[in-house]
């Protein structure tokens, strides 16, 4: 009752694909809002809570907003795109945290030196200083989990709106 | 907040909760899942604890 039901809408296909493609935008800009657009109101309303407090205990547990870097470009290409699951909610918190929305790890910090892995640069030293925080390894977790939950909800939302799921 | 175990708590919540919701729609079986998945996670982060307590930290 009151759900927005995509799939069986009587609308044309480019109609019905642009409503499913509006909830799952609506899904990364803000977890639950994609459910909430398809009438799962309840539900969306507990992932909201659950997302966000997530990402919130991360940031406040110096979590690690995380950086590409060529050195590990794998993992640290994943790291990010667990960070930016999350939506703006991260783009705007890592804009406060290092200045602007950067991703990459300057180059200074890149290269290995003869001082070893030292920092060279703010981004580096500030991603460092929160590493080496007591709490930044629980900071992390609740962090990259937060925008794993995310993805996980745009996903389901994509089943809901193609009738696949309830 | 650097207690580990409370983390583990917090965290298990959250994450229990959220695949009760995620895969469940019915209420009491939300509640079955989320006892399942969150008691299984702290139990099995004890007990793998307990079996790596006598190997040094570092």
């Amino acid at each position: 009752m009151g759900s927005r039901d995509v799939a069986g809408s009587p609308a044309s296909t480019e109609g019905r694909h642009r409503h499913l493609a509006l909830a799952c935008a609506l899904a990364w800009a803000l977890p639950g809002a994609g459910h909430w657009y398809l009438g799962k109101r309840a539900r969306a309303g507990v992932f909201f809570c659950l997302v966000t407090l997530s990402f919130v205990l991360g940031a406040a547990l110096h979590g690690r907003f995380s950086v590409r870097d060529r050195r590990a470009p794998l993992l640290s290409t994943l790291q990010v795109v667990a960070c930016l699951g999350t939506g703006p909610l991260e783009i705007v918190s890592r804009s406060f945290l290092y200045g602007g929305p950067i991703y990459f790890l300057p180059e200074e910090d890149s290269i290995l030196t003869s001082e070893g892995r030292r920092p060279n640069t703010p981004v580096g030293r500030l991603l460092r200083s929160r590493n080496e925080a007591r709490d930044s390894a629980y900071g992390t977790a609740y962090l990259w989990t937060a925008g794993l939950m995310n993805l996980l909800l745009i996903l389901d939302v994509f089943d809901i709106g193609i009738g696949r799921k309830d | 907040m650097t207690s580990h175990f409370l983390n583990l708590l917090i965290f298990s919540i959250i994450v229990a909760t959220f695949f009760a919701f995620l895969t469940r729609n019915e209420p009491r079986a939300r509640w079955r899942l989320g006892l399942i998945l969150g008691g299984s996670m702290l139990f099995l982060s004890l007990a793998l604890a307990w079996i790596m307590y006598p190997f040094p930290v570092r």
